[in-house]
């Protein structure tokens, strides 16, 4: 113990003066199994955030605290903002709000800093500069009615061709986003591409496989408080990533240590995650291989008749056929080599699986994000099934729709395309006009590194609309900028994604006026579809004319609780509705085995020889809007590095020795694909928590564009991934590029 | 008299930080820059650490959240020439921005990290928001604590309070302290990792979970004695 007490003061990584403390963890561990049973009779205490001790302050003229939603993730939780002297100063979660138990999660704080950065777009831009990363844009300041009588008069150019126009949508207002969607729709175009697709686009798509349905989700805690026992997270950082965090992060809490039967959590991931950090279990994988993992489990779960027949003779279709293919190929000592997973681990993981319910198979961004990829999905979403967690407490649940008035049918089909189709309309220039609400696409394209770019000479082509509160990487390539105001200063209602089984609804409202001369987005729809033909025109009659009226219109229902509690909680929600919840044609679960060989062919982009492989993540304070100009979201960017302001090529200590590189040292990191070379150079981190053979970069830094504080800082990893998609669904297949590293 | 503590749940504890952003914007501690982290300078008084050991594949972190310790003993106390920095009847460990000299004895003395050096300029407008803390009714001429937020002072040592200006305040309000008022990182905890309390009433909250499981102190050969315990998995 002697050595420690010379140490240094933890602040900075606190490795050193953490030594003893450490051997104390282990010597008190031992105790704590016995003490399991007693801590259950102990409520941790409950206060409400109404009740903050901050009235009576001085030198505050006016104080309210406002009810309303959030929106850097999609999660879209329920929020209270305090607002002194027309300024908006704390954010805290709602406490009506039972999805999120009246919790945020830390990135709700960060909002602040979204709506006072100092870099929003202050007015109406029209370039007179040339087009393109690097270019000086030479914008002019112009009035709002000039920018959308010309985009309106763009629009007519085309309008013989509808499907010459593209909708980007990233992350906005639920409500905006329906009239966005609505917009397009009416105009006639079918080219509107949702950003969130490049995550969840092949987990989707592997769920829908199953059930027919876009509304499935994990729920942790059920309505009359069965909690989840076991969850397996394939690739799935859930208190890190995965959403809808804050609902995550509670549920930790509860299943962890607030009910009698702790549960056990098992994380299958290349890399030591948070969620890794804070699990029962670490279990490294080979990249790619999730899928045949979850194969392999459900080889045992069936082989060893694990499985709930009751719900596979009644409920499923194509159940045989899986059985074959699974016990055909996926045997846990014939896949234990290529998933780099010992059998008899796999093994255990599928007995404890099986046995402990409720119990959920998680998918992540890392499991799916595979040309492979909707297939993986596929395989893990199945072994759900094979427990019987299917509508089940604490098991997967289909999120109940919000009563939501109807608005007026119009013609033409629901817009909507996948990531394929988007890039190859803008790849081979066969669109004239771009709308981006609030999209920074440009940051999360594969091959986007600068000097060899596939996207830059494209998107120069068509004339673009970038609607957004700042300028960030995709105004390089803007005809116009209109500035949209940010989620506190504007009105709208947002669904909580799927989770709780019951529905919730959030109201948007302003806090604060909007600042300089920025706009709400749902105005600037109205404002564009009142001078956009007589069809658009129409479609956006009688929906309640301006941004408030139109959530008054949509929430009717339920306006009245909705504007006093913020939130709006539907019914609870019940359980095993079989034969209601499969929209498949069998209108049941169907195992869908044709393809899911494919699982063992996992696929590479990129030169050959280069010895690596690429994985990306998202940690907790990647702030989702586009931008990551945010000082408090970046000086403890990366907390298990113990370092903000930037980010870092990751390995594994082994493999950092054998390329002769020290943690620190500049690195350059590198791919070819299709002898296109791209590198970018970032620091090493040189750690215990990675696979051997595997480098980690975070995403969410790497921005070049005005951020006092994103600009220059980090490296962006999506520049140097080689561009491929998932066979099904089209998403982006981020992890699968070869790559090199060495000594800068 | 009360004797405030704090229970920190490291089997719930996911290392969010959201309390280290609660802390931020309760009491307007500026943020940092590239620079000043690279310099040590930026100003924390919660900072999430992660402590790693072990070798692949069975290395693990433990991922610590850090306030003020407020210890029994604070060896900050004991250091501080100016006796700036002192300890509060309910045992709450204080900095008077107006006595502190800024010489560090107390950064360098501290075995928890828990001090920031304010190398700020006054004039910064980056962290000067109307957030103004409660109306304690106290006098510039009488009061020795640390002076409200909104004007920091240049030069002088930070630290954690216990949001002590919430506690003073709920208790003039009378209000259950722990329950109806808690600092601002246990308030905003998603987890609720976190428990606040009087460690002296067997029926307090923290005292109840101290005694439902086994615990532990951060450094305890120090001999300070902190009043921030933790509960390991």
């Amino acid at each position: 113990m002697s050595e420690s007490s010379k140490g240094e003061s933890p602040k900075a990584g606190g490795s050193e003066g953490f030594t003893v403390s450490r051997r104390t963890f282990l010597a008190l561990s031992a105790g704590t199994a016995a003490v399991v049973a007693a801590h259950y009779a102990i409520k941790w205490p409950k206060f409400s955030p109404k009740s903050a001790p901050q009235q009576g302050t001085k030198g505050v003229q006016t104080e309210t605290w406002v009810y309303t939603s959030c929106l850097n993730c999609r999660a879209r939780c329920a929020i209270n903002v305090r607002v002194v002297n027309g300024k908006a100063v704390r954010i805290l979660g709602n406490p009506n709000s039972t999805y999120t138990d009246g919790k945020t999660c830390p990135r709700s704080h960060i909002g602040l800093q979204v709506l006072y950065d100092p870099e929003r777009t202050k007015t109406p831009l029209k370039r007179t500069g040339a087009k393109g990363r690097g270019e000086d844009p030479k914008w002019q300041p112009i009035s709002w009615q000039a920018a959308l009588d010309e985009i309106s008069g763009k629009l007519a150019t085309i309008s013989g061709e509808p499907n010459r126009l593209l909708v980007l949508q990233g992350l906005n207002t639920e409500s905006d986003e329906h009239l966005i969607r609505r917009f397009a729709q009416a105009y006639g175009t079918r080219n509107l591409f949702s950003e969130d697709n490049l995550e969840t686009g092949a987990e989707k798509e592997g769920r829908r496989l199953a059930d027919g349905r876009d509304n499935s989700g994990y729920e942790l805690e059920s309505v009359d408080h069965t909690f989840t026992h076991y969850i397996l997270a394939f690739s799935a950082s859930i208190v890190e990533s995965e959403g809808p965090l804050t609902r995550n992060l509670r549920l930790w809490g509860k299943i962890r240590r607030e009910e009698p039967n702790r549960a056990k959590v098992v994380v299958i991931d290349p890399r030591y995650s948070i969620t890794a950090a804070k699990a029962d279990e670490w279990i490294p994988n080979n990249p790619g291989t999730d899928g045949t993992l979850a194969m392999a489990i459900a080889y045992v779960i069936i082989s060893e008749g694990l499985y709930d027949q009751d719900f596979t003779d009644n409920w499923t279709y194509g159940f045989e056929d899986y059985k074959k293919t699974v016990l055909e190929n996926f045997r846990p000592e014939d896949v234990a080599d290529k998933a780099g997973v010992a059998a008899d681990v796999i093994r255990r993981i599928a007995r404890e699986f099986a046995r402990s319910k409720p119990a959920i198979a998680w998918s992540g961004m890392g499991a799916t994000s595979w040309p492979h990829g909707t297939y993986a999905s596929h395989a893990i979403y199945c072994l759900n099934a094979l427990v019987g967690s299917m509508d089940a407490r604490g098991g997967i649940i289909y999120q109940e729709p919000p009563p939501y008035r109807d608005m007026p049918v119009i013609s033409g089909a629901e817009p909507g395309i996948d990531f394929r189709e988007t890039a190859n309309l803008i790849l081979h220039n066969a669109v004239d006009v771009i709308i981006g609400f609030n999209s920074n696409l440009i940051m999360s394209l594969p091959e986007t590194k600068a000097e060899a770019s596939i996207w830059d000479a494209p998107l120069k082509k068509p004339y673009y609309v970038h609607i957004a509160p700042s300028l960030t990487e995709m105004a390089d390539y803007a005809d116009i900028v209109l500035p949209a105001c940010t989620y506190l200063e504007e009105w709208g209602y947002e669904t909580a994604p799927p989770g709780s089984g019951y529905a919730e609804v959030r109201i948007k409202r302003p806090t604060v006026e909007p600042l300089y001369d920025s706009r709400p987005t749902a105005q600037i729809i109205f404002d564009l579809a009142t001078r956009t033909g007589s069809t658009v025109k129409d479609a956006f009659k009688n929906i309640g004319d301006s941004p408030e009226g139109f959530v008054r219109y949509r929430t009717a229902a339920f306006w009245d609780t909705l504007e006093a509690d913020g939130v709006w909680g539907g019914p609870d929600y019940h359980y095993g509705k079989y034969n209601q919840i499969f929209h498949t044609d069998s209108k049941k679960f169907e195992f869908h085995s044709a393809n899911l060989t494919e699982l063992l062919d996992v696929k590479f982009v990129g030169n050959e020889g280069y010895p690596l492989k690429l994985v990306t993540y998202h940690p907790v304070l990647h702030i989702k809007n586009g931008s990551q100009n945010y000082p408090w979201a970046q000086e403890i960017f990366l907390v298990m590095h113990g370092y903000g302001w930037d980010n870092f090529v990751e390995m594994n200590t082994e493999t950092a020795h054998h390329l002769g590189i020290d943690d620190r040292d500049r690195v350059w990191i590198q791919s070819d694909v299709d002898g296109t070379t791209r590198r970018i150079k970032a620091r090493a981190r040189v750690f215990e928590g990675m696979l051997p053979g595997v480098v980690a970069v975070a995403v969410g830094q790497g921005h070049y564009a005005s951020g006092k504080w994103d600009k220059d800082i980090g490296v962006n990893p999506n520049e140097i991934i080689g561009l491929d998609y998932d066979a099904v669904s089209g998403q982006p297949s981020f992890f699968n590029t070869r790559v090199k590293v060495y000594k800068a | 008299m009360a004797h405030w503590g704090m229970v920190i749940d490291l089997d719930k504890c996911v290392g969010c930080q959201a309390c280290s952003l609660a802390c931020k914007s309760e009491n307007n501690v500026p943020f940092g820059s590239p620079d000043e982290q690279r310099r040590r300078l930026d100003i924390f008084w919660h900072k999430v650490i992660a402590a790693s050991k072990g070798e692949y594949p069975n290395a693990t972190t433990e991922i610590i959240p850090m306030p003020c310790m407020h210890c029994e003993h604070p060896s900050c106390v004991s250091v501080c020439p100016a006796k700036a920095t002192y300890q509060r009847e309910d045992g709450i460990v204080m900095q008077n921005f107006r006595r502190c000299i800024g010489c560090k004895y107390c950064i360098v003395a501290c075995p928890y990290g828990a001090r920031s050096f304010n190398y700020k300029e006054q004039e910064n407008e980056e962290y000067q928001r109307p957030d103004l803390p409660p109306d304690l009714g106290l006098s510039f001429e009488t009061y020795i604590g640390p002076w409200p937020y909104p004007h920091r002072t240049h030069g002088v040592v930070e630290k954690c309070t216990f949001c002590f200006h919430r506690i003073d305040q709920g208790l003039k309000q009378g209000k259950r302290i722990g329950i109806d008022v808690v600092p601002a990182c246990v308030e905003a905890c998603p987890t609720v990792a976190r428990a606040f309390g009087d460690l002296d009433d067997p029926k307090s909250n923290v005292s109840q979970l101290l005694a439902s499981r086994d615990s532990l102190k951060l450094r305890p050969e120090f001999g300070t004695e902190p009043k921030v315990v933790y509960l390991p998995r």
